[in-house]
């Protein structure tokens, strides 16, 4: 159904345009575009079974087929591996990146069902239950949820009494990692940032309400998501004295690689894992900690979008793309902790222990510690403190 | 240039004149390495070893091109992109010349005021025209019919800052038309839309091909009002946009790469073809 | 920007009979759909975020109808806004300075200097880079500006210095540069386009009666491009108080500008304090256009190529 949607969609547009651009010549190249967009399209909405030579190990019995639409980060997924599923089972995912929770918050408020699964941070999973933007399901009725670490089965603020909110995918915590030939060893704090030795050296990421919950963390703010106006100003009382310190607000996660790379940056807050980015790439070796004072951090999920016009696809996908090989493999790839057990043994059968032991893989309990991420009160005054500091 | 005289008669005779001359070349030629150095860069980049873009090069390789050649996600937006753009430009060149029409010939009062109306959807930020848009699509029209996001509506987006270049564009052409060309063509009793084909039309392609090129160019990367707009799609700046949890590799640099070559080829083409044409029509003529 | 009734002026033979409105309707039927997406796709929509910006964003990042006036009252009471918007003025004054004065002698030399073909390829040189991403190309910088970067490291290897310099490190000077690289070619569009059409034979003529170069410059020559000076520094300088993106990629602590204060809010779906803020700017904006309307020409910088 999917794709005869999305298809039709394209051949609507572009006969709109047709109608519209007279003009011969153009007309022309676009109706020929839609046609072959038409018969690009397999058939759709039919139960019949994938073409037979193809059916894998996994799916004895022919699941529906189709395309489906899902809005994640760039690092759920790789290109290899769908591929391979599309072949597998017949389901393709029509994929759409966001850079921040509330970008993929906007968005499905704006659009519902037209996105059929979308991925989120930890409180946000929540939130996005209380707004009926998503459906809660049984996460045992998965096959593959029995490869998942139990805990991550039984998060508290991802059940309800409907089920659980979404399927587990990866977590992190923020960590600060700096250059030991320049930055004196031995620091466990966020002060680090702002120690005035460090003047243009550390790198943060351009987000104002992240950089505010580091200060508020700083700080000693018990939930930097929901500060109060005292908290506020303690909070950006630190961000004061961190802004000689900061090099850059990077607006993405490869420009704090590339600064700790050629050394620009000494100081960096970082997603746990992008410390070995930077030495794999010929950078200089990190040392990375968790802060004393706790923690930032993330942990996402699949979610089931309320209304998706696909979602009989989700299912027999994430059956499949949550197997162990595929994660692994996709931890391979992006270097951060995942929630699922079998891929951690997988991991270890290929002789990737230390790696992984390095990266956490093997203590999701630590989730429970972290501050986690998430829509908060303190937004708008976190942001008009933020410009205040970083303003003129 | 002065009409129908050579530069070097018309220019000013001085003793500093070859001096000035050296200095213009030299200020001529360091801008241009100027602005074509980051392009070297990005080129440079495109061949890189490690998956983040920056100096210094570890190694040269042609793996983001392979990357890019079997990548469906990356190509699946820039044709989208294509497809919206070229959307864009043929609604945009229609629309906006036919309002050029009236803005020149007094059909409408008050000109100036319309054209400083099609003057500021060009300088206005996007980022406000993107968010007003959302939320008259999403929240002003919901009483009326529920607006998807979409391709369509990104294509509206877009045709708010594309329409007035073509709109300011044809009208300056109109402008400098001689009218007695349309009046001679009705004297010998052509009707008003044979004149408008076969005189007024051909005289202004030029600007309506010049705003269309414009059209293609600016929707193609356009970022801002697309991200606000756009449903469950991809665009090109978007796709170039979002990997911020992954990051941007080489292989965005390939791509633009590869944009920068096709387009320079369609232009050398496309004006090897035109100069060959008209030459082969003034022949023709004589 | 009514549909005309009236208008006296006879505009060709078919003009001022008697048949009147349906004629002068038909006149002005061509505009409807451009005037329709004037309309509903850029005025109503820009209604709409001027109501919103005295409205509130609630902790659910909903825009509710609470109205007040705090939203224009933090621009200028919290010194930050207005701060920054002057330090963005003045960004964007340097800039459109640095784009006059290289476009002008870059586009003098093309039309008096050189054939007719060269100034296509060179024009055409200037317009190519725009082709490719803007993301990309800005992204290009930050490897070339920064401490270790290819600036610093070519003057380190031919000895002109020995330690990186740091102006171009993150910071403002960074910001400037890659603003120049950005809106130069818009200044010398809409300055050849001018000087294009300019009678060097005049200069002649004038120096010819007496007058000195210098003289014969400021008397003659720039009246007569006056015009294209105006549009040419417009289309510098009003972009540039919309820009985020530059500060963002090749800019530091100390390089906000306006727009990114702005972002700041509406990126985090605070809609009404950021419409508050992006008003102001528009407005300004829309002031300046008025001031300047007789003399912008939007057409010459896009078709001079």
């Amino acid at each position: 159904m999917a794709d005869l949607n999305r298809h039709l969609g394209r051949r609507e547009f572009l006969r709109l345009a047709g109608a519209v651009g007279a003009t011969a010549g153009l007309g022309a190249f676009l109706a020929a575009c839609g046609a072959s967009g038409a018969t690009a399209t397999p058939p759709a909405a039919s139960s019949a079974p994938v073409a037979s030579g193809a059916a894998p190990s996994a799916a004895a019995t022919p699941g529906p087929t189709g395309t489906f639409n899902w809005l994640t980060w760039g690092d759920h997924w790789y290109q290899a591996e769908m591929d391979k599923i599309a072949a597998d089972i017949g389901i393709k995912a029509n994929i759409t990146s966001f850079s921040d929770d509330i970008d993929a918050y906007t968005k499905v408020q704006q659009v519902g069902g037209q996105i059929d699964l979308v991925s989120e941070d930890a409180l946000w999973v929540p939130y996005f239950y209380q707004h009926q933007l998503i459906d809660a399901f049984d996460i045992n009725s998965l096959k593959v949820a029995s490869q998942l670490y139990s805990v991550a089965r039984e998060f508290s603020i991802w059940t309800s009494p409907a089920g659980y909110l979404g399927y587990p995918n990866g977590w992190a915590p923020i960590q600060i990692t700096y250059d030991p030939a320049h930055v004196t060893p031995g620091a466990d704090s966020w002060q680090l940032l702002l120690d005035p030795k460090y003047k243009k050296r550390v790198v943060v990421e351009d987000q104002p309400v992240e950089v505010m919950a580091y200060m508020g963390k700083a700080a000693g703010v018990k939930d930097p998501y929901n500060m109060t106006d005292a908290e506020v100003a303690q909070a950006k009382a630190l961000l004061v004295q961190l802004k000689p310190n900061i090099l850059r607000l990077a607006p993405q996660a490869t420009d704090t690689v590339a600064a700790l790379k050629n050394g620009e940056a000494w100081i960096a807050t970082i997603n746990l894992g992008a410390d070995t980015a930077v030495m794999d790439q010929g950078g200089p070796k990190l040392t990375t900690f968790t802060p004393k004072e706790g923690s930032i951090g993330w942990m996402d999920a699949e979610m089931l979008v309320h209304g998706g016009a696909n979602n009989n696809l989700l299912m027999p996908f994430l059956e499949v793309h949550e197997q162990a090989e595929y994660v692994a493999a996709n931890f391979m790839i992006n270097r951060r902790p995942l929630f699922s057990e079998a891929a951690y043994k997988l991991l270890i059968n290929q002789g990737q222990q230390e790696l992984a032991d390095h990266l956490l893989f093997n203590k999701p309990e630590t989730v429970n510690t972290m501050t986690l991420k998430g829509p908060g009160t303190s937004t708008q005054a976190a942001i008009a403190a933020f410009n205040d500091v970083f303003g003129s | 240039m002065a009409r129908g005289t050579s530069p070097l008669e018309t220019m000013p005779v001085s003793r500093f004149a070859r001096q000035t001359r050296w200095s213009l070349i030299v200020l001529t030629g360091a801008m241009l390495a100027f602005l074509y150095l980051p392009i070297a860069f990005l080129i440079l980049f495109s061949f890189e070893d490690a998956a983040t873009p920056g100096l210094p090069i570890t190694g040269l390789t042609l793996h983001w091109y392979q990357v890019l050649a079997s990548d469906s996600a990356i190509q699946s937006a820039l044709l989208t992109s294509i497809e919206v753009a070229v959307v864009v430009t043929i609604i945009a060149s229609i629309v906006g010349t036919m309002v050029a029409f009236p803005l020149v010939r007094r059909g409408v009062r008050a000109p100036g005021l319309l054209r400083l109306g099609f003057t500021l959807p060009i300088m206005i930020p996007g980022f406000l025209i993107g968010i007003g848009l959302l939320i008259f699509f999403r929240q002003g029209l919901h009483p009326l019919i529920d607006v998807q996001l979409g391709l369509y509506t990104v294509v509206a987006g877009h045709l708010v800052f594309t329409i007035p270049f073509v709109v300011l564009i044809v009208a300056s052409r109109l402008q400098g038309f001689d009218r007695r060309l349309e009046w001679a063509a009705a004297d010998l009793g052509a009707g008003p839309w044979r004149t408008l084909r076969h005189i007024v039309l051909p005289l202004i392609a030029p600007a309506i091909l010049a705003g269309a090129l414009l059209c293609v160019t600016l929707s193609i990367d356009e970022f801002v009002i697309t991200f606000f707009l756009i449903g469950p799609q991809q665009t090109l700046p978007l796709y170039i946009y979002t990997q911020i949890k992954f990051g941007v590799t080489p292989e965005v640099n390939a791509i633009a790469t590869v944009i920068l070559l096709v387009s320079l080829l369609a232009v050398t083409l496309g004006s090897i073809l035109l100069t060959s044409s008209r030459r082969l029509r003034r022949r023709r003529a004589e | 920007m009514t549909v005309a009734s009236d208008g006296g002026v006879p505009s060709g033979p078919a003009a001022g009979s008697s048949s009147g409105l349906v004629k002068r309707f038909g006149r002005a039927l061509p505009a409807l759909p451009g005037l329709a997406v004037l309309l509903f796709l850029f005025l109503v929509p820009m209604a709409i975020m001027f109501v919103f910006s005295f409205w509130r964003t609630n902790n659910d990042f909903v825009v509710v109808p609470e109205w007040n006036l705090g939203n224009y009252a933090r621009f200028f009471v919290e010194g930050t806004y207005l701060r920054t918007f002057i330090k963005t003025l003045i960004m964007a004054g340097l800039v459109t300075v640095a784009a006059l004065a290289i476009g002008l002698p870059f586009a003098y030399f093309l039309v008096r200097y050189t054939g007719k073909l060269t100034q296509r390829v060179i024009l055409l040189a200037v317009i190519v880079p725009f082709w490719t991403s803007y993301l990309v190309r800005v992204y290009a910088w930050q490897a070339i500006l920064g401490e270790h970067g290819a600036l610093n490291q070519i003057l380190q290897a031919i000895g002109v210095i020995k330690v990186p310099l740091d102006i171009f490190n993150y910071d403002d000077p960074g910001v400037f540069v890659v603003l120049t690289y950005i809106y130069f070619p818009f200044a010398l569009l809409a300055l050849y386009a001018s000087l294009e059409k300019f009678d060097f034979t005049q200069l002649n003529a004038a120096q010819d009666l007496g007058a000195r170069p210098d003289q014969a410059f400021r008397h003659i020559l720039l009246p007569q491009i006056r015009a294209g000076i105006i549009t040419a520094c417009i289309f510098v300088f009003i972009p540039i108080l919309g820009e985020f993106l530059t500060p963002t990629l090749v800019g530091g602590a100390q390089s906000s500008l306006i727009a990114n204060l702005v972002l700041n809010f509406l990126r985090n779906d605070q809609f009404a304090e950021g419409a508050a803020l992006a008003i102001i700017i528009a407005a300004f904006v829309t002031a300046i256009m008025i001031v300047f309307r007789k003399s912008f020409r939007v057409e010459d910088v896009v078709t001079s190529g």
